[in-house]
């Protein structure tokens, strides 16, 4: 403590080329991609006009039917999934999914217990998961602890991201 | 959620479904509603009571004690002081494992306290602006895994949110950070990685948390500050320090003055009026810098610890608030200072939970300005 800090990056946060990349449509994936604006147009217009009389469960077990989720209601955890979900658009708590403490904690554990139960890559194509992993680094520098988390000899600095990203 | 539920705008309904699990999975929490619009101003009326508490450092156990020492939480450990107004003077990060949970449950009591008429102001430390600008000679192992598992699960929910078409797609956490780091052990590099993510400027955590921080602020006739404020800082303006250090955090601007926030003359660095020693404090410049800052009479510190407990110097116009409570400071008993200018007559109390005061019950209060404060021992619950 009590040592004057200087600021190690000007700039640690790099916003810009990549965002282009991610703005712009990308073609090829289009057709992997699940339904389009007027398919989902089309549902909630379905929906629209009885919804008024549906009880609230109706209502959340309705929305469970939605295209956009069926992914996620499918694979390892996707019962946990639905359950959790469920519970919280029907919650009314002020601390809105508190009374799902049970459906919260089993799609914890089973996420945990089957990490990739919701992977990200299933709707990208393969390109743009190896374009992200060539993504250069800025140059961080940090100051680590002195204790248990510093080696002893120096390590030469990776310059490329080859950690899974997020 | 008042809108009505289609496919068209579930994916808004799967969004605030995910931040609430993954609220739930990093903290064990539910978060009620914010208030709207956000509180972010440099000083605040008297209120009824004012409660200020110290450097937290991780230690989630004894900020609850402190708290409850308080009255300001119930044994479910909601808010429970009314309109009363919390100041915790910063120093949440470093030295502790339970670092994300205090930041937690200090939004969850801004929220609640917001509701019952009451005021939480948290504020920037030294260890704050130490990791959002990357000095983690602070950090614990503990510490580390904190913020992988936060890490983890902010990526599978970014990960659900994406598989529901419509989403936005947001940006990568991890976006420019290296793998690994000279000096720095591989099994410790992803606890790194996770903690610049959610610490550097615009990362999560700092957005989300930190950049609700004051850094200096006017309660009544107190001035609050982690470290001290010298007379360039009152002439450079309260309301605009407080301002470019959250630009800084939320990454609207990339960088903050040095004499501001780093260096040993720096708002959450300087020790002139803290030092344990009081003939080393600097009562004339503090004097002086009072009288600079309308309606001030006294500075509340933290930022040095005080082995004796909460005391005063300079004529109880230097009050220095840190007990290094955390397990990872010197475990020092939890105390709280208490102040009632509402009626009048300032009363100024330390509520402690140091058994030698025992039997001082009712003698605790004193009026402001006679000698030492008198610590008036609060049982704290187990």
């Amino acid at each position: 403590m009590g040592q004057d800090q200087s600021k190690p990056t000007d700039s640690p946060v790099p916003i810009p080329k990549r965002s282009e990349s991610e703005s712009e449509p990308k073609p090829e994936s289009e057709s992997s991609t699940p339904p389009s604006m007027e398919s989902l147009l089309a549902e909630a217009t379905a929906y629209g006009n009885k919804d008024k009389d549906l009880s609230m469960e109706e209502k959340a077990q309705k929305a469970l039917e939605c295209p956009c989720i069926q992914n996620l209601r499918s694979g390892p955890c996707g019962s946990q999934f639905s359950d959790a979900f469920l519970c919280f658009l029907m919650s009314t708590a002020e601390e809105k999914g508190s009374e799902c403490v049970i459906p919260f904690v089993a799609l914890q554990r089973c996420i945990q217990t089957n990490p990739n139960a919701f992977p990200k890559d299933v709707l990208e194509n393969d390109d743009v998961a190896k374009e992200e992993k060539k993504k250069p680094v800025e140059d961080y520098k940090i100051i680590p602890p002195r204790s248990r988390v510093q080696q002893s000899e120096r390590v030469v600095f990776n310059n490329l991201v080859s950690e899974p990203s997020c | 959620m008042e809108a009505e539920m289609n496919c068209n705008n579930l994916p808004n309904f799967l969004s605030s479904f995910v931040d609430t699990f993954v609220d739930f999975c990093v903290a064990g929490i539910f978060l009620p509603d914010p208030p709207s619009p956000p509180l972010f101003q440099t000083s605040f009326p008297s209120p009824d009571r004012l409660i200020a508490i110290g450097d937290l450092h991780g230690d989630l156990l004894k900020s609850k004690q402190a708290l409850r020492l308080a009255g300001l939480i119930d044994s479910n450990d909601r808010w429970s002081g009314g309109s009363s107004t919390l100041v915790q003077v910063g120093d949440v990060l470093d030295r502790g494992g339970q670092e994300i949970k205090i930041l937690y449950f200090l939004e969850k009591l801004k929220r609640e306290a917001v509701k019952s008429g009451g005021n939480v102001i948290t504020m920037n430390g030294n260890h704050e602006i130490m990791n959002v600008d990357g000095d983690f000679r602070f950090v614990t192992p503990s510490g580390l895994d904190e913020f992988t598992n936060w890490a983890d699960w902010f990526c599978i929910g970014n990960n659900i949110k994406r598989l529901c078409d419509g989403s936005e797609k947001p940006r990568d956490l991890y976006d420019g950070i290296p793998s690994s780091f000279p000096r720095v052990k591989q099994e410790y590099a992803k606890g790194f990685r996770s903690r610049i993510a959610a610490l550097r400027p615009q990362g999560p955590i700092a957005t989300r948390f930190l950049s609700k921080n004051l850094t200096v602020v006017v309660v009544g006739e107190s001035v609050f500050v982690h470290g001290g404020v010298l007379p360039n800082h009152v002439v450079y303006g309260l309301e605009r320090i407080n301002e470019e250090v959250r630009d800084w955090i939320i990454g609207l601007k990339d960088k903050v003055a040095s004499s501001l926030v780093r260096g040993r003359n720096s708002l959450v660095w300087m020790r002139k009026f803290s030092n344990e020693v009081a003939k080393d404090c600097d009562c004339s410049m503090l004097e002086h810098v009072l009288s600079t800052i309308p309606g001030a009479r006294r500075m509340i510190m933290g930022h040095t610890i005080q082995e004796g407990g909460i005391n005063g110097v300079c004529g109880n116009t230097a009050i220095r608030i840190d007990v290094g409570m955390s397990e990872g400071c010197i475990n020092g008993l939890p105390e709280v200072l208490e102040i009632n200018e509402k009626s009048g007559a300032v009363k100024i109390r330390i509520l402690t939970a140091n058994p030698v005061y025992q039997n001082k019950n009712d003698s605790g209060e004193i009026k402001e300005g006679i000698g030492l404060l008198i610590p008036q021992q609060v049982q704290v619950e187990a």
